[in-house]
């Protein structure tokens, strides 16, 4: 019978209290948009030193972000990549209506990996039989690969690129595929697209509909008006240089 | 580099070990010794979670316990949460692996002899006795590869995790989402890193394991 000590060993290990963390720390918990990581990462800790607050940055899909504050997911402040996700949240009653805010315009580019060679300048560029995959963001559910494929049809190339476009998840999963040349073009947002291995071109902003990106607190946020204060700092004096060094382009000055 | 992440998915992946063999191994035992209405059904379900892609069981589950979910409801009614903390994780590692369990112990169970569980009936043994006596002692090379694979499962979880614990760094940020998160923002050395330590710990449980193995039950 040596098995049954061995799992309530490990039973026991399990229920050890230590690792596990028991109570929260005073903190704000944001939930933003993958295209915001290079930014946000560098502005958390300004907003940090600014009020003293310990900021928690998570990263990931704004779909699955708008399922999980639907569901009581534990964040602050909702950063999205799309304004509609936050407007149906509002409707929803996850969010606060007041404290809807407009904190960036997204630009798009044309990205070829460096490893394929010369830098394509038009999305014409694309039909070069070299060029075997077009890497863009899910036009289903990512608004940067809705924008991407808003632009490539007024390209008039939508139809002839189709055999070779692959969809990335977000866009930063969009920007590996290109960046591993495991696609050899695609189009990325600006604020993911400086890395060293891609060149990168702007594709015209009229080329597709705004990509207006907004940001609210949600409802249950014990702490709403420290999350206010982000989405202001972000909007703010010391946030807008740094959005606009990472691509976004900030309210006021689509 | 903050280890955080590695002692919480050890003690998420022990605890979902330690749930999937308690509740996997007498399913296991149903499945291969007894005969009943919906047993088929039963084996079906069983499966479901190695079908359905883990992101898209992450959002069930997170319908079902989330806030507005009717277990999530039930849940809140007595204080408590369950959705983005550390136990939506082990939760979420148990339904990813539980039919691993369930699978090789049920097969384990398959091949011992039946014969033997008769005699000893004949002698007087209760069923509880036959278990612990025979059935197990001659199935457990089985319920420790199950072990093996659930660990290892649980370890690796992921798409799940994602969804109803929330990638949430110092809180329910896993090994896995840990790395992903690294390779998200370019912090490859990183990422490797963590990745490295992933893999040593799984090399030195199988060893550990390989050498248990070869003691008798």
């Amino acid at each position: 019978m040596r098995i049954v000590p061995l799992v309530l060993a490990f039973a026991w290990l399990a229920l050890q209290p230590g690792a596990a963390p028991a109570a929260d720390p005073p903190s704000l918990t944001v939930f933003a948009a993958a295209d915001l990581t290079f930014a946000f990462r560098e502005l958390a800790p300004r907003f940090e030193k600014a009020t003293g607050a310990r900021v928690t940055l998570v990263f990931g899909s704004t779909g699955n972000f708008a399922h999980q504050i639907r569901q009581g997911g534990p964040a602050d402040v909702f950063f999205a990549a799309d304004q509609s996700f936050i407007d149906a949240l509002i409707v929803d009653g996850a969010l606060l209506r007041e404290t809807r805010t407009l904190y960036a315009q997204g630009r798009i580019v044309l990205a070829t990996a460096r490893a394929f060679g010369p830098k394509l300048i038009d999305l014409r560029g694309l039909l070069d039989a070299r060029v075997r995959h077009v890497a863009i963001a899910n036009p289903l559910h990512a608004p940067y690969g809705r924008a991407a494929e808003q632009a490539l049809r007024a390209a008039g190339v939508w139809d002839a690129l189709r055999p070779k476009l692959v969809f990335g998840e977000n866009i930063r999963h969009t920007l590996q595929i290109v960046q591993t040349g495991a696609a050899e073009a695609g189009i990325v947002a600006l604020s993911v697209a400086d890395v060293p291995e891609i060149d990168w071109v702007r594709i015209d902003a009229s080329a597709h509909a705004p990509l207006d990106q907004a940001a609210a607190v949600v409802r249950r946020s014990p702490r709403p008006e420290l999350g206010l204060a982000f989405i202001q700092f972000v909007n703010g004096a010391e946030g807008r240089p740094i959005m606009k060094r990472f691509g976004f382009m900030p309210p006021g000055e689509f | 580099m903050d280890l955080f992440p590695l002692w919480l998915s050890l003690r998420v992946s022990l605890s979902a070990t330690a749930l999937t063999l308690l509740a996997g191994v007498p399913i296991a035992w149903l499945l291969a010794r007894r005969r009943f209405p919906g047993r088929n059904l039963l084996e079906a379900v069983v499966v479901l979670p190695l079908v359905l892609p883990p992101t898209v069981l992450g959002y069930y589950l997170l319908v079902l316990i989330g806030r507005r979910g009717p277990l999530g409801q039930a849940l809140a009614s007595v204080g408590l949460e369950l959705a983005f903390t550390w136990g939506a994780a082990v939760l979420a590692a148990v339904v990813g692996s539980i039919a691993l369990v369930i699978k090789s112990v049920q097969a384990g169970f398959e091949t011992v002899d039946v014969q033997l569980e008769q005699a000893a009936r004949t002698l007087g043994r209760s069923e509880w006795s036959v278990f612990w006596s025979v059935t197990l002692p001659l199935a457990w090379r089985s319920v420790l590869a199950g072990t093996v694979l659930a660990f290892c499962r649980a370890l690796g979880e992921f798409g799940i995790t994602l969804m109803v614990a929330g990638n949430i760094p110092g809180r329910t940020q896993t090994l896995p989402l840990a790395i992903y998160d690294r390779v998200q923002a370019n912090l490859m050395d990183e990422a490797n890193a963590l990745a490295l330590v992933a893999v040593g710990i799984v090399v030195v449980l199988l060893f550990g394991l390989s050498r248990l193995a070869r003691l008798r039950y």
